[in-house]
């Protein structure tokens, strides 16, 4: 056997066969099995949701994360000391009791507050006041995800704004190009194949912690999933058919990024 | 002790004295087997730890350790939460399990139940200042009602049931003004806020939430719901039968009423 063909046949993706082999599996399990069906039919209609969450929640996180990460590395000292609060703050918080914090004093106060800034209009009949059922649970619910996970990517940002060299940032500001081009042209080319594979990790992380969103009253594949099992006493058939949906997003997920790394890794 | 607690103790004795003879001779003799037992210790006054000594007590404790007196067995306790408890009486790793789990004929196709014990009443919570609804109907008839419940449990399903008037059977009830928490105290805090605008709930929880936030919730209306409670059993257990006779014997000399005005009421007042 030559050297290339050992080679390859020790890179060769067994571990996503065996994946894929499992998934052939369970899909025939639920297909062949009436009680499967039922299950994974009840739970379909959550997928919509969960989806929905994961992708706007961690598109926010990221926005909100590279805010803060920018302001961390920053030369400003008040920028960098309000940074470094938020991050130590809200990293320590468990997300679940961010959810409560959010959903049942954050929510309320804010329509208050908004209920006084628009009170002109409403004085004048052009708008109806508002309530906290305006304040939708699935936006509460994003909106914490959101705050909970900008506070992780923002070190991930960090990490890897930090790791490209000092030299090359005062070569290109002896060059005379502006903060601004350095950023774009010099360090976050640099920096986002470095922070790639922990950020598709965060989006996986995130994936299955929107299932805390069902504590909340968001109809997510959890929360069909609890409903469903507290009827029949199904768990465990029950439980089999959430991990199957949540495996079939993250592993397409992790696909997907190792796809992007490949090809950022090709120049 | 106070003397209200004293007197009721003494006639809770008393009459489980009386009882336990009387019955003593009808009843299956288990020989002194072990019988392990779990529940949740979140459900109060049915299963929940007690504030000052973290030991599990509650009406289910009361009843099924007499259960195992009359039998001659030696009950076990385990605590458990309620998704895994379930699954464990499925596969037997325990022998009876209790939550005030309402019997379904859904359930009945996973796990035995035991003959009712409880006929459980839920009490509409509102706010204060609740107008719009008076009677179950006006939240049939109004559309911008909500209600908060939790999955599984016998407030989602009288809920679902008041939602659903008219559900013929096989028919898919509409779950869509129901939201869903994770805790009681959870669809509390969004009736308090105004997500939800009712939270169906048992008596003694009422009581404690009332209790908890004066001048925040009241009760409308009379109770509704009509489901009834079970222990569970691994499915074709032999302990099945004896437990029934067992309850009817506890039925039939009061002492299931002795333990209702203990848990319900006196423990209450005594708090």
């Amino acid at each position: 056997m030559s050297e290339r063909t050992r080679r390859r046949l020790a890179d060769f993706p067994y571990w996503l066969l065996a994946l894929a082999l499992l998934a052939v599996l369970t899909s025939w399990a639920i297909v062949s099995n009436e009680g499967y069906a039922d299950i994974f039919h009840a739970l379909s209609g959550g997928v919509v949701t969960t989806i929905w969450v994961s992708l706007v929640a961690f598109t926010l996180a990221i926005v909100l994360g590279l805010l803060f990460a920018l302001m961390r590395t920053s030369r400003q000292p008040v920028l960098v000391q309000i940074a470094t609060f938020y991050v130590e703050l809200v990293r320590g918080i468990p997300i679940l009791v961010f959810l409560f914090y959010i959903a049942f004093v954050g929510a309320p106060a804010t329509i208050v507050a908004a209920n006084w800034v628009t009170h002109p209009l409403q004085a004048i009949g052009l708008m109806p006041a508002l309530t906290v059922r305006n304040f939708d649970l699935t936006w509460r619910a994003i909106i914490a995800l959101m705050v909970c996970y900008s506070a992780f990517l923002s070190e991930v940002f960090r990490a890897g704004i930090q790791a490209v060299p000092g030299g090359q940032v005062e070569a290109a500001r002896a060059l005379g190009l502006s903060p601004r081009q350095i950023f774009r042209k010099i360090v976050a080319p640099q920096a986002f194949r470095i922070i790639l594979p922990p950020l598709g990790n965060d989006f996986v992380s995130m994936i299955k912690d929107t299932a805390l969103v069902s504590s909340l009253g968001v109809a997510d594949i959890t929360q069909l999933g609890k409903v469903y099992s507290a009827a029949t006493f199904k768990f465990f058939e029950t439980y089999n058919v959430v991990a199957f949906l949540y495996l079939t997003m993250t592993i397409s997920l992790s696909l997907l990024v190792r796809f992007i790394e490949r090809r950022l890794h090709r120049y | 002790m106070k003397p209200a607690v004293t007197a009721l103790a003494a006639t809770v004795f008393a009459a489980l004295m009386v009882s336990a003879a009387v019955a003593a001779t009808a009843l299956p003799d288990l020989k002194g087997r072990t019988i392990q037992a779990v529940t949740e210790n979140a459900y109060t006054p049915l299963n929940f730890a007690d504030p000052k000594t973290g030991q599990g007590i509650g009406w289910e404790y009361d009843a099924v350790n007499e259960i195992g007196k009359r039998l001659n067995a030696k009950i076990v306790w385990n605590t458990m939460a309620w998704d895994p408890m379930i699954q464990a009486v499925h596969d037997g790793q325990y022998d009876i399990g209790m939550d005030g789990i309402s019997i379904t004929d859904d359930r009945k196709k996973q796990v035995d139940f035991s003959d009712p014990y409880m006929d459980n009443k839920e009490y509409m919570l509102v706010r204060k200042d609740e107008k719009r609804i008076t009677q179950p109907g006006d939240l049939v008839t109004n559309t911008d009602l909500l209600i908060g419940a939790q999955s599984g449990t016998s407030g989602f399903y009288a809920s679902e049931d008041l939602l659903n008037p008219n559900l013929k059977d096989g028919d898919k009830p509409d779950d869509s003004r129901i939201k869903l928490f994770d805790t009681f105290g959870a669809s509390v805090q969004a009736l308090k806020t105004g997500d939800v605008d009712m939270v169906l709930m048992d008596q003694a929880s009422v009581q404690g939430y009332l209790a908890a936030d004066p001048g925040v919730f009241q009760t409308i209306g009379d109770p509704i719901g009509s489901d009834q409670f079970g222990f569970i059993f691994k499915p074709g257990s032999d302990l099945v039968a004896p437990v029934n006779a067992a309850l009817a014997s506890m039925k039939s000399d009061g002492t299931l009423d002795a333990l209702n005005r203990k848990w319900f009421f006196e423990y209450n007042a005594a708090h």
